[in-house]
């Protein structure tokens, strides 16, 4: 029992870092269908400055967090206006390739600046166990990443409700044109998407690699993405919510049913895979999603 | 500047098609004996290798990219897991090479056909997946492939993380003079010293050998390709990638269509696999990651989406691009420290947003612009109908 209960407590603080980073590929999906392979990279990148500006300049860490958060922010929005907005948002081929470019680009620089050996990140959270629960612990580091999202998701629901930009992009969201017809800028509100996203893949990696048991190194998100990809999948590409259960529940798989099953630990990418292509066969619309309706 | 202008039937069209097709083959010819292990190009005092072993893998990604160009360039469904398949290939000739002692060629028995039922497997989820979903389907399937390799029930055929390691040369036959060729072209005065110095070595008359052989291999299958591509299945699925749902109108099994293409596919995949480890020698499972698909990718678009010869060039892209970036180590203005690292990765990630940008076609569309200014060709002009007996 109290393994089974251990292991549910590591499913569920993996699942968060999956969680916020399908909140990523959620929040440029619901705009405009696209999926940002490059969501991962630009995570781990600003992983990076996280750990640059809280090592090389001394600042706090939940500064450097915050700090960290706002630089990837505006790297992103500067990515969408010069990279992306130029493309027809429907014509998604061109934009996959660039996105495919990005992941190529941003990896390459990530390592050719920072190196591939893997860098100890500062703690973000208190270490130590908070409780013991009948032979299982629960340690701070999970608590604080289910905090997190919980916060992050909280955040981003008064965003989109209770803001006029918010507003804007839930309109985007939900009809394009229309929006447009009806004085919204488009483009800026696609680019506040993105910034938004960034912001939160950062916060995603930060969260990830403050566990004492991992470290910062370019490769860090490369099967990453492929996890979050499928917690989004799950939950519904275009639902939030769908987005934090997705991920805890892909995090769950990955710690309870891969072992249980007697699945080798190399497979718990593979198990992500089958959820993905098992939700995508039967269920395009995830969980909690929005059916789409393909007209001719 | 004049043009010329050629008709297509007439005997002038015939001469400039076999001038194309011969120069070709003396490419390669000269390739082989030229570049043998010592040719390099020395820019900035930096020494750009052109070794034969490179082409050699070039062609390798070739075929795989052909592959790509039928799923994704002529039927329209972007797979990104070309990996996956050219790994597999990868893997089993080299498990019955090294273990069974088959013959290089004689694997492409079991590999194609073995691939190509896979590929037919992952096709049918593609009939319900479209577009983005199934890019990211298949860039799962090729992220899995490495820790596929490393299960301990594969570890017997795989050989785990240490690689499988394959000594079987393709060595020449007795009554092949490649010496006796090497030598002749030596004496050539003027560009005689181009190619290299005395006898060739042992390993060097394998090299030559396994790139003959290999160019024949890859050459075969463009032209079975090129075949496929301008037959009738060849038209339903470039009606699919325009429209499906006019194609399935006009009474085309968008199914049947599919499956099958992403079976070529895999199959084209799977021989591109077999060359690289003939070539190479060992299948490692690093080097199969997901990286490598989206490598394909990047030879897909860069050589331009929807061509045949596009999958030459981009083959040779992500053969050479990524070898001399990182044999780049003096640029002026640039500081060695940033000369260091995954160089390749970033030309190849800016190279494909760039070309986005200026060259959606990819390099082969801008060949061809520059082409069309030099060389027009007409077709040929349609017999005009006989004065119609109208009936009164």
């Amino acid at each position: 029992m109290d393994l089974f209960l251990q292991r549910i407590f590591d499913g569920l603080s993996n699942g968060a870092t999956y969680a916020l980073l399908a909140m990523a590929l959620v929040m440029i999906f619901k705009a405009t269908t696209l999926i940002n392979f490059a969501q991962g990279e630009f995570a781990m990148f600003g992983g990076f400055i996280v750990l640059v500006l809280a090592t090389e300049q001394g600042i706090p860490m939940w500064g450097a967090v915050v700090l960290g958060m706002l630089i990837s922010a505006v790297l992103a929005a500067v990515i969408e206006r010069t990279l992306i907005r130029p493309f027809d948002p429907a014509d998604h081929l061109p934009l996959v390739i660039i996105t495919l470019g990005l992941f190529l680009a941003i990896n390459a620089i990530a390592g050719i600046v920072w190196r591939f050996d893997p860098r100890a990140f500062p703690e973000l959270f208190p270490s130590g166990k908070a409780f013991n629960i009948a032979g299982a612990t629960l340690s701070w580091y999970t608590i604080f990443t289910l905090i997190t999202i919980l916060v992050v998701a909280g955040g981003l629901t008064l965003l989109l409700n209770k803001t006029k930009i918010g507003l804007a992009f839930r309109a985007v969201s939900s009809n394009l044109e229309s929006s447009e017809l009806a004085g919204i800028k488009v483009g800026p509100t696609l680019q506040f998407g993105w910034a938004i996203a960034a912001a939160v893949g950062t916060l995603g990696v930060a969260v990830f690699v403050a566990s004492p048991f991992r470290q910062l190194e370019p490769q860090v998100m490369v099967t990453g993405l492929i996890f979050a990809v499928s917690a989004a999948a799950l939950g519904g590409l275009d639902s939030l919510g769908g987005a934090i259960l997705g991920g805890l529940a892909i995090g769950l798989v990955q710690s309870i049913a891969v072992p249980y099953l007697g699945v080798p630990t190399e497979l718990s990418l593979l198990a992500a895979v089958v959820v993905l292509l098992l939700v995508l066969l039967f269920k395009p619309s995830g969980l909690f999603g929005t059916p789409q309706v393909e007209r001719v | 500047m004049g043009k010329f202008q050629l008709t297509k039937g007439t005997s002038a069209y015939t001469i400039y098609k076999w001038a194309g097709i011969v120069l070709l083959l003396l490419i390669v010819f000269i390739a082989a004996f030229a570049f043998n292990d010592t040719g390099k190009i020395s820019v900035l005092d930096n020494d750009y290798k052109i070794g034969l072993t490179r082409i050699t893998k070039a062609i390798s990604f070739m075929v795989a990219i052909l592959g790509l160009q039928v799923v994704a360039g002529f039927t329209g469904q972007l797979s990104l897991g070309q990996g996956f398949f050219f790994g597999t290939g990868a893997y089993m000739s080299a498990y019955l090479v090294a273990d069974h002692q088959w013959p290089w060629f004689l694997t492409l028995v079991v590999v194609v056909p073995a691939c190509f039922v896979m590929g037919l497997l992952f096709g049918i989820p593609a009939l319900k997946i479209k577009g983005l979903y199934l890019a990211l389907v298949t860039l799962g399937l090729a992220a899995i492939f490495p820790s596929l390799i490393l299960l301990d029930v594969l570890e017997p055929y795989t050989n785990g993380a240490a690689g499988k390691i394959v000594d079987s040369d393709l060595l020449p036959p007795e009554w092949m003079p490649l010496d006796g060729i090497s030598t002749g072209l030596q004496r050539i005065p003027l560009v005689g010293r181009y190619f290299g110095d005395g006898d060739l070595s042992n390993k060097q008359e394998q090299r030559i050998w396994t790139f003959f052989l290999m160019a024949i291999l890859a050459a075969i299958c463009f032209k079975m390709v090129s075949n496929l591509v301008s037959s009738r299945p060849g038209r339903a699925i470039r009606a699919v990638r325009d429209n499906e749902t006019s194609a399935a109108v006009n009474g085309i099994g968008l199914s049947y269509h599919k499956t099958m293409s992403f079976g070529v596919a895999s199959a084209l995949g799977g021989v591109g696999g077999m060359i690289y480890v003939a070539e190479l020698g060992i299948a490692s499972q690093g080097d199969f990651t997901q990286l490598l698909s989206i490598l394909f990718i990047v030879g897909l678009v860069v050589g331009g989406v929807g061509t045949l010869s596009g999958a030459v060039i981009g083959g040779l892209v992500i053969a050479f691009v990524p070898e001399w970036a990182s044999s780049t180590q003096n640029l002026p203005g640039v500081p060695e420290r940033w000369l260091d690292g995954p160089t390749g990765g970033f030309i190849l990630g800016i190279g494909l947003i760039v070309l986005t940008f200026v060259l959606p076609g990819g390099i082969i569309s801008g060949v061809r612009k520059l082409k069309a200014r030099v060389v027009q060709v007409l077709p040929a002009p349609i017999p005009l109908p006989e004065a119609a007996s109208v009936e009164t």
